[in-house]
C-alpha cells in the first residue's frame, strides 16, 4: 500500500483531485485513502485550496475575428483526396499510361513501315542508272 | 537577473540546442529508446481526434469548424499562460492552428496523439518567441509590478485570478510550463514528460516546487473570500 510520504507527494504535485493523478498510482492511493481517511483528508484538503486559487485564473477565449481568420485559413491549405478522388485520380493516371503506349506503338510502327518504304525506293533507284541515292533518300 | 531568469534563459537557449541536436541525438541509443517508449506509451491510447484530422484532412467544413471549437482555445491558453501577452498569445494560437491544417492532410493515426503533437508546436511557438525576448531585454529584469493586494481593500475574483497569473508568470520557466501542461492543459504526466523532454519523476519535482513557490506567494488570499 501507499504510505503516507508518497500520498503527500502526488498531492503536492498534481493538486488535490485523485483523477489527474498518475493512472498506474491512483488505485494504491484511493487504498491509503481508505485506510487512513483523516490523514488523507488532511493532506488533501491543503492541496485544495491551492488548486481553487490556480483556477480562478481564466483563459481569454478567442475572439470572432481570430476564429474567422483560422477558418480561412484552412480552406487555403492543402487537403488529402477522399477514396472517391483517390480512385478517380488512379483510373485517370490508367487511362493516361493507355494513351502513351498507344502513342509510341504508333510511333514505333511508324518508322518499321517508314524503313521498309525507304529500303524499296533504295532498291528500285539502284535499277535506275541516272538518279543518284541522296536525290531518293534526301 | 534573478536566478530563475538566468535559468530560463539558459533553457530557453538549450531548447535551440535541442532542436539542432534532435536527429543525432536520436542516433544515441539511450535517448532513442526512452523516446520510442515514450512514443509508443503515447500511441497506445487511443486517440480521440483521429477521425476529425481525418476529415480535416479532406477539407470538410464542419470538422474544421469542430477542430476550431476544440483546439484554439485550448491553444490561446497554453500560450497566454506560457507568455503572458494576449497579442502573442493570440498570434501563437493563430500560427499552432494554420500547422494543423498543413499536417492534417498528411497525419498517419497511431504514431502519436495529435493533441499532444499540437501542443509541441504550439510550446515551440512560445519558446520561440520567449527566446526573441531575451534577445531583445538582455540583462535588464523587466519591471514588475506590486500584483500584491493593497492593505485597504479585499481582492474580487477577477482580481485574484489576475493576481495568480502574475505569480504564474513569475515562475521558472520549466516550473510554469509544467503546471501549465499538468494542470491547465489536463495532460497526463507521461504527456507532459513527454513533451518536456523529461522523465516523470522530474516533471513531479518541478510540479511540487511550482505549487510550493504559488502556495507562498499567493498565502495572504484565502480562497472563499473573494469579493468580501
Amino acid at each position: 500500500m501507499m504510505d503516507r510520504s508518497r500520498f503527500l507527494a502526488l498531492a503536492e504535485a498534481y493538486g488535490a483531485d485523485l483523477r489527474r493523478w498518475p493512472d498506474g498510482e491512483r488505485a494504491a492511493a484511493q487504498a491509503y485513502q481508505a485506510a487512513e481517511p483523516e490523514a488523507a483528508r488532511t493532506v488533501l484538503a491543503q492541496a485544495d485550496v491551492l488548486d481553487d486559487l490556480l483556477f480562478a485564473s481564466r483563459p481569454p477565449q478567442p475572439s470572432v475575428a481570430l476564429r474567422d481568420r483560422v477558418i480561412a485559413a484552412a480552406a487555403r491549405s492543402p487537403r488529402r483526396a477522399s477514396w472517391r478522388a483517390r480512385l478517380g485520380l488512379a483510373m485517370g493516371a490508367g487511362w493516361a499510361a493507355a494513351a502513351c503506349a498507344g502513342v509510341v506503338a504508333g510511333v514505333v510502327m511508324t518508322s518499321h513501315l517508314t524503313a521498309n518504304a525507304q529500303a524499296d525506293a533504295i532498291l528500285y533507284q539502284s535499277t535506275l542508272s541516272t538518279v543518284d541515292d541522296m536525290e531518293v533518300l534526301g | 537577473m534573478s536566478g530563475s531568469a538566468v535559468m530560463d534563459r539558459a533553457f530557453i537557449c538549450g531548447v535551440a540546442a535541442d532542436e539542432a541536436r534532435r536527429d543525432a541525438a536520436n542516433w544515441s541509443t539511450t535517448g532513442f529508446w526512452r523516446e520510442r517508449t515514450q512514443e509508443a506509451r503515447l500511441a497506445r491510447t487511443a486517440d480521440p481526434d483521429d477521425d476529425l484530422v481525418r476529415r480535416v484532412g479532406q477539407g470538410d467544413p464542419a470538422a474544421i469548424q469542430a477542430m476550431v471549437a476544440r483546439k484554439l482555445p485550448r491553444m490561446l491558453a497554453l500560450a497566454h499562460r506560457m507568455l503572458g501577452d494576449a497579442v502573442e498569445a493570440e498570434d501563437v494560437a493563430q500560427e499552432a492552428m494554420l500547422r494543423a491544417w498543413r499536417q492534417a492532410p498528411r497525419w498517419t493515426p497511431g504514431q502519436a496523439r495529435f493533441d499532444t503533437w499540437l501542443h509541441r508546436v504550439g510550446l515551440n511557438l512560445c519558446y520561440d518567441r520567449l527566446r526573441r525576448r531575451r534577445e531583445i531585454v538582455t540583462d535588464a529584469v523587466p519591471d514588475r509590478p506590486d500584483t500584491g493586494p493593497a492593505p485597504d481593500r479585499g481582492l474580487l475574483a477577477a482580481d485574484t485570478g489576475a493576481r495568480v497569473e502574475a505569480e504564474l508568470a513569475r515562475l521558472p520557466l520549466r516550473q510554469r510550463e509544467a503546471l501549465v501542461l499538468c494542470h491547465y492543459q489536463e495532460l497526463t504526466n507521461i504527456e507532459a514528460a513527454a513533451l518536456m523532454k523529461i522523465s516523470v519523476e522530474a516533471l513531479e519535482s518541478l510540479l511540487s516546487r511550482g505549487r510550493r513557490t504559488l502556495r507562498q506567494a499567493l498565502a495572504d488570499i484565502r480562497p472563499g473570500a473573494e469579493g468580501a
